[in-house]
């Protein structure tokens, strides 16, 4: 017998009973499913991640708090620790005067946190992000207002703020409320500009969502906050390109020796930092996909328990298969292809199921999920794998069925 | 359908001294007591007796579905007794045909699929094995019911489908455990019928009834009790030997005999018609109960 034929046994004995089959298969369906969509979520952040990178540019440096990475001598890097515990601890006005400090970084541009709530005369917004910056963050975002203008530096009242477009829309409502007053922490401030669209999902690289935050002064920030700020992060560019790798390790010295020795901190160029954010995003959805892997398992049970209950209610069926020349491993094979075909079939109907909730997400938030063809092919063996593993105990039970005693029963 | 006379007459089946034996110690049930049993090709056997007889064991045994405890069996000049399960499956696919009492189709498959279930395990395409069960369907005048389910046909259609899938393998031998034991007389005589004309193109037919009429379509009639065979004679077709017929009205004289079990088959041996008598009647001796050999059979 070939193939071809068990796949037709398969077939007609699933399309006998039709539900019993389809919700027989709803385990590994969820399971594809999950796993597909975690995955292609996982995907969609990478690719906007490593978008970001390109569109801010090779040079940029980040120096974030905490030991993220381990160097080797030549300064490449040698292992990575996005989760560092000593993460949560920021960076003082004097780390940001010795990176200002050095001739060869240029711009440098603290992100300064301030706490608070936005609020008008009418309306507050909690959601925003709140951060003080200095005007070189146009350049080392590499990213351009849509209406408005940025803050200088110089600004003697240092009352002006830069929102993102979602906050345009959240606080005020509409879309350019240029000129608008917002108060933050009882000081009022003036909306200058709005930027352009960041489309970043993620906050993996920039350490914020920027369409939802709010730009003001960094000196404006600094007396907000009562004087001291804690600086989350430090974007700055070399001033000669080709020298980026001196830069990076005279910004290390500098700041090695400015904290007492101590390398609780980070420099990063930008493929290493994409790197460190694939590493973080490849653990994230390794775990979470573990998780949702566990339905697969539970979906092979239920496979096989099915399978067990249709070979006790098929013995006749058996028993005549038997009596008309059907040899033990005829009936292993068939009833594993059945299996088999449920579980493959489920997986399909999971990627399916993946597709269509990539297509809800894409619409409804501001994900951005890429199912590409090695997860849709990962998945389908998976499912596979799973019918054939879990089917052999039940074909097993049908191929070893005494041909009397199978013909016998009622 | 190609001819199957043979000028040689030369056994088909041969079973010598095979028992059948279930269960250990003092739960062993004889089955089959050291059964010796030749059938040879073209013959068309009537296999009698009362129930526990040990008609369906030697029926199993002969299909190949089952093995004996002790004894050689011999079939086509192979021996079975040793041979692996999968063997035995192959052997029946290629020359056995089974048509059991209740139809045993396969209830979603419709007739043709039916028919073309042996095939199947063969490895044959599905448009070949397709159309030689329709070839066959129409052999015994079924065409026009190919996709019909088996539960949209009478009880003597059914029957006619089971025969048509015995028949589809081109068997040597067609096995029938009692086939019109559900029919009505009508239909039952379309069957036998159909049986007796497979019997007349060549094929061995094996028939097991309670119905001493039907004995009159077969060539010998062997009659069992207790796992023995006690009576084997060589008949006309067309007539029913005086010992069935015995039998048969011994059966519905008391309607007891039936319902108690006790073997009208011994009254007709044992009573007034002495000079008719078996040919050769084993007693049953207090045996010495041996072990299997082998664990019982193959799953």
């Amino acid at each position: 017998m070939f193939l071809g034929s068990y796949f037709k046994l398969a077939r007609a004995a699933i399309w006998n009973s039709k539900w019993r089959s389809l919700l027989t298969m709803f385990g590994v369906v969820i399971g594809v499913a999950s796993v597909v969509t975690i995955v292609s979520i996982g995907e969609g952040v990478k690719q906007q991640v490593s978008e970001q990178v390109k569109q801010r540019g090779d040079d940029l440096i980040t120096i974030l708090p905490g030991e993220r990475v381990k160097r080797d001598d030549a300064g490449r890097l040698a292992g990575l620790n996005p989760l560092d515990n000593k993460s949560s601890i920021s960076f003082s006005e004097s780390d940001y005067r010795t990176v200002l400090h050095i001739p060869t970084a240029n711009p440098v541009v603290p992100f300064g946190r301030v706490v608070g709530v936005a609020k008008t005369a009418s309306n507050e917004y909690a959601g925003a992000e709140i951060i003080a910056a200095t005007e070189d963050l146009l350049s080392v975002l590499n990213h351009n207002l849509i209406y408005g203008s940025f803050f200088n530096d110089d600004d003697p009242k240092a009352n002006s703020a830069v929102i993102g477009q979602r906050v345009a829309e959240s606080l005020f409502g509409e879309n350019v409320p240029l000129g608008k007053s917002l108060m933050i922490r009882d000081r009022e401030f003036i909306v200058r500009g709005i930027f352009d669209e960041f489309n970043d999902s993620s906050s993996f690289v920039a350490g914020a969502d920027y369409d939802n935050a709010i730009f003001i002064p960094y000196k404006a920030g600094q007396e907000t906050m009562g004087g001291t700020i804690q600086i989350y992060q430090i974007l700055t560019r070399p001033s000669d390109p080709q020298h980026i790798d001196d830069t990076v390790a005279t910004l290390i010295q500098a700041l090695k020796s400015a904290r007492g020795g101590q390398e609780d901190f980070t420099v990063l160029k930008q493929d290493e930092n994409l790197r460190l954010a694939s590493n973080l995003l490849d653990t994230l959805t390794g775990m979470i996909s573990a998780v949702a892997a566990i339905s697969l398992v539970v979906g092979g049970i239920g496979i096989m328990n099915i399978m067990l209950v249709s070979v006790t209610e098929r013995t006749k069926e058996i028993g005549i298969r038997k009596a008309v020349g059907a040899t033990n491993r005829q009936i292993l094979y068939q009833f594993i292809t059945e299996a088999t075909v449920i579980s493959l079939f489920g997986g399909i109907l999971g990627v399916i199921i993946a597709l269509l909730a990539n297509f809800l997400l894409r619409i409804f938030t501001n994900l951005y999920p890429v199912i590409t063809w090695p997860i849709v092919v990962a998945a389908c063996g998976v499912a596979l794998a799973v019918g054939l593993f879990f089917g052999v105990a039940p074909a097993l039970k049908a191929a070893r069925k005494d041909p009397i005693d199978a013909l016998r029963y009622e | 359908m190609k001819q199957r006379y043979t000028k040689v007459i030369m056994s088909l089946i041969e079973l010598s001294e095979v028992s059948k034996l279930y269960g250990f110690g003092d739960a062993t049930t004889i089955a089959l007591d050291e059964v010796s049993l030749t059938i040879n090709k073209g013959e068309f056997v009537a296999v009698m007796g009362p129930s526990g007889s040990g008609k369906s064991t030697l029926m199993h045994m002969l299909g190949l579905l089952d093995r004996p405890t002790h004894g050689t069996y011999m079939f086509n000049g192979r021996l079975i007794t040793r041979m692996s399960a999968s063997r035995r499956a192959r052997l029946r696919r290629d020359t056995l045909g089974f048509v059991f009492q209740s139809s045993n189709l396969i209830p979603r498959l419709n007739v043709l699929e039916n028919v073309a279930l042996p095939l199947a395990y063969k490895g044959m395409t599905q448009t070949r094995r397709l159309k030689q069960a329709g070839a066959v369907l129409e052999q015994i005048g079924l065409a026009d019911r190919e996709y019909f389910l088996p539960k949209q046909l009478s009880g003597g259609q059914t029957q006619r489908v089971a025969i048509a899938r015995a028949l589809v393998n081109n068997p040597d031998v067609i096995i029938a455990d009692e086939p019109t034991g559900n029919l009505d007389s009508a239909s039952s005589l379309l069957v036998m019928e159909l049986l007796s004309d497979l019997h007349k193109m060549g094929h061995t037919i094996l028939l097991v009834t309670h119905n001493p009429e039907l004995t009159r379509y077969s060539t010998r009639v062997v009659f069992m009790r207790d796992g023995l065979i006690i009576a084997d004679e060589q008949t006309q077709v067309g007539s029913i030997p005086a010992l069935a017929r015995k039998l048969y009205f011994m059966q519905h004289k008391t309607f007891d005999d039936d319902l108690t079990g006790v073997s009208a088959l011994m009254k007709a041996l044992t009573g007034d018609d002495k000079k008719r008598g078996p040919k050769k009647i084993k007693k049953s001796k207090p045996k010495s109960i041996k072990r299997p050999g082998k664990k019982r059979g193959s799953k």
